[in-house]
């Protein structure tokens, strides 16, 4: 069984009568690039920020490589690296002089620190700008310096909380595959998110966290398979006539029907499948349609949050929840 | 012309009207505008200072010492002068004047009248009687308050009743030899300078940066590190303090190579003297910076804190003057006797080790600043970060 890096037990945080994080129980082995997926205000920092020891936990307790979080908070701070909106660089200072700030504050001898930083600006094309104020840099090159800064220790343990947000398309590709290269080398990384593709592309556990409890836990393809049983059957069928629809719409197991010339979607339980395919290849051939195409299509992982969150209209009841809390 | 004037003051009102809306939404505004300022000033200079209508002398109530050498009826008549004016009335008689002088300025008495020998005779010989009144350097505004008040007794002093009667001996007058206050004027306004330049940039500099530091993140940044709430305390601390040595010497460069200001310490004795002010500064700049203050309300506490200082601290009444309240809260104030020491270094350069009385108040509020600040950063952590 391979180490165990981040272990939670019951992890809880109130704030006053508002419970934030609700009783999460994780266990992220090391090297393990682990997704925290949940719309904005889930408690996906807050569960960051008790982890990086910003935040005590209310009840239940937390360790990082071996360490609790709040008898050894110190222990803790030397092994993990942070990334998160709350957490920034001195604005006045360059990124050298903030990454030379930092390696001595995590006690880096400093050729190994000077070593480390010349590393890191290549890796990140940041040699160039590393003079450069941080207030002077565009959203995008304040992320990376932060990056840069959150690594600069070589922590065992990185959070990213919404790294990518703000990112154009090229730099969050960079970012994915460099983390995905970091967890490779064996560091564990949590990677917050409220952007639902991110995690299936990288992710190789997915923890779905709403209204501060964590629903679900699995690889992206588990979530997709066992959250949702459905599965959608897409025909391209022009000209459908009223009374086919109709019919269509009696057959067992089929849940929705839409039509939208020349598009049939018909959302099926998963068991009955190949049934309904044939059963409905049937009575469209039966009336005389045409049919240019078929295909099935697997669940996303929004689909499987949106299922495992308890629809769409309980998702926007939480947003507004959550908007008239802020 | 007339539509461009009637359009011009219709702008006029507009922007008017526009400042009265903003004002009226803004309560902060209203009440520091209206209400704060205000009365704050008109309530602590009245109780500092007294109103209208009491018979209030600055002196009365401070002891002073009357040494009578002369043992003579004029000398007498003098003492009795002085406690009818009721300016005096904390006159101390039986002090010698050594002993007087010994303890002169360290809150036993604030000032010496001495009556020497030969007074009466040379009241007699149609001659200017002599006294010497000991001042002390450290508080001017006490000085002045005592020598206009002696003096303003010594016009209805008359040494002998009989004298007038027989006409025979014309009375002259008395003369005041005044010992002590010999600063220059430049001397008494670099204590207020020293003290205003070193609070509000201590206060800003703590207080505003670790706010800063908590809006845009860096505190939290700090707290993710294995950095020590002490370590970054003391660091701060020792940051300020190097600041507050460079501004000391360039506030000093000024006073004494372009205003002329003569000053008795001797240098290191006043760099301590206003880095015990300043860090001081910085532990109140700490406990208010706990609380999780932004920083807009730092600049607002700086306000009134320079306004505390103003009125109740003896930065610009010497806090022997002020009566009832606000004497109460001079007394409290930790600042008060900072700025006591600041002015007993510079003006009369007494030596730190002689005033351990306000540096032992000085040190234990600082302690205690620094103490509670520490507690509260500890306990308000996660109301601090962002």
């Amino acid at each position: 069984m391979s180490e165990i890096t981040i272990a939670t037990k019951e992890l809880t945080k109130n704030f006053g009568n508002f419970t934030a994080v609700d009783g999460v129980n994780l266990e992220i082995p090391k090297g393990q690039l682990f997704g925290l997926l949940g719309p904005n205000g889930a408690g996906k920092t807050t569960l960051v920020r008790m982890l990086c020891t910003l935040l005590e936990p209310s009840e239940g307790t937390a360790e990082i490589a071996g360490y609790d979080i709040v008898k050894d908070a110190s222990e803790v701070r030397k092994r993990i690296g942070v990334v998160s909106d709350g957490v920034s660089l001195y604005q006045d200072l360059t990124i050298e002089e903030n990454l030379k700030l930092f390696s001595t504050l995590y006690d880096l001898p400093n050729s190994m620190a000077e070593d480390r930083m010349q590393n890191l600006l290549e890796m990140f094309n940041f040699k160039e700008k590393s003079k450069r104020l941080v207030g002077k840099l565009s959203s995008g090159w304040i992320k990376k310096a932060m990056i840069i800064a959150a690594l600069i220790h070589d922590p065992k343990i990185l959070f990213l909380d919404e790294v990518t947000s703000g990112l154009d398309p090229q730099s969050a590709l960079a970012l994915r595959e460099f983390t995905r290269k970091l967890c490779d080398e064996g560091v564990t990384v949590i990677w917050t998110t409220h952007y639902m593709t991110e995690p299936e592309i990288i992710c190789d556990k997915v923890g779905i966290i709403f209204e501060g409890r964590l629903i679900q836990i699995g690889t992206p393809k588990e979530l997709r398979s066992n959250v949702s049983k459905q599965s959608v059957l897409e025909i391209e069928t022009p000209n459908l006539a009223k009374s086919t629809l109709k019919k269509i719409e009696e057959v067992g197991n089929i849940c929705k029907v839409t039509y939208d010339d020349p598009i049939l979607k018909t959302s099926c339980i998963d068991e009955g499948d190949k049934q309904i395919e044939e059963s409905v290849t049937k009575i469209l051939l039966d009336s005389g349609a045409r049919i240019t195409a078929i295909n099935t299509k697997e669940p996303t992982l929004e689909e499987a949050f949106i299922s495992l969150t308890g629809g769409e209209e309980e998702i926007d009841r939480f947003m507004e929840k959550a908007h008239q809390k802020e | 012309m007339t539509m461009s004037s009637l359009k011009h003051f219709s702008n006029v009102f507009a922007v008017m009207s526009n400042e009265f809306r903003i004002l009226r939404r803004n309560r902060s505004a209203i009440l520091i505008s209206l209400v704060v300022i205000p009365f704050f000033f008109t309530a602590s200079l009245g109780a500092g200072r007294g109103g209208e209508g009491e018979t209030y002398s600055v002196t009365a109530e401070l002891p002073i010492a009357f040494i009578d050498k002369d043992l003579s009826e004029a000398s007498g008549r003098l003492y009795e002068t002085l406690v009818r004016s009721e300016d005096f009335n904390m006159l101390i008689q039986g002090y010698r004047e050594e002993d007087a002088l010994a303890i002169l300025g360290k809150g036993g008495i604030y000032a010496a009248i001495v009556v020497p020998e030969g007074f009466e005779q040379r009241l007699s010989n149609n001659e200017t009687g002599i006294i010497v009144l000991h001042v002390d350097d450290g508080s001017p505004g006490v000085d002045d308050a005592v020598i206009s008040n002696v003096e303003a007794s010594l016009e209805i002093f008359n040494p002998n009743p009989r004298m007038k009667q027989t006409d025979n001996v014309e009375f002259v007058g008395v003369e005041i030899v005044i010992k002590g206050a010999s600063f220059s004027g430049f001397a008494v306004g670099l204590t207020i300078t020293l003290t205003m330049v070193v609070v509000f940039a201590t206060f800003y500099e703590i207080a505003g940066g670790m706010s800063r530091e908590r809006e845009t993140g860096t505190y939290a940044h700090l707290l993710v590190s294995p950095v020590s709430l002490g370590s970054i305390m003391i660091g701060k601390t020792l940051y300020d303090v190097c600041l507050n040595i460079m501004r000391t010497f360039i506030v000093l460069g000024l006073a004494v190579y372009v205003y002329g200001a003569s000053i008795h310490a001797n240098l290191l004795s006043l760099v301590l003297s206003v880095l015990f002010i300043a860090i001081l500064t910085m532990g109140f700049g700490f406990l208010v910076s706990s609380f999780g203050v932004g920083v807009r309300a730092v600049v607002i506490i700086e306000f009134f804190l320079i306004l505390f200082l103003f009125a109740f601290s003896g930065f610009f009444i010497d806090k022997e003057l002020l009566r009832g309240i606000s004497q109460t809260i001079a007394t409290v104030l930790p600042w008060s006797y900072g700025i006591d020491v600041l002015k007993r270094t510079i003006l009369i350069g007494q030596p730190l080790m002689s005033l351990t009385y306000q540096l032992q108040i000085i040190t234990i509020s600082i302690i205690l600043f620094y103490g509670v600040a520490y507690l509260l950063l500890r306990l308000s952590r996660e109301r601090l970060v962002k």
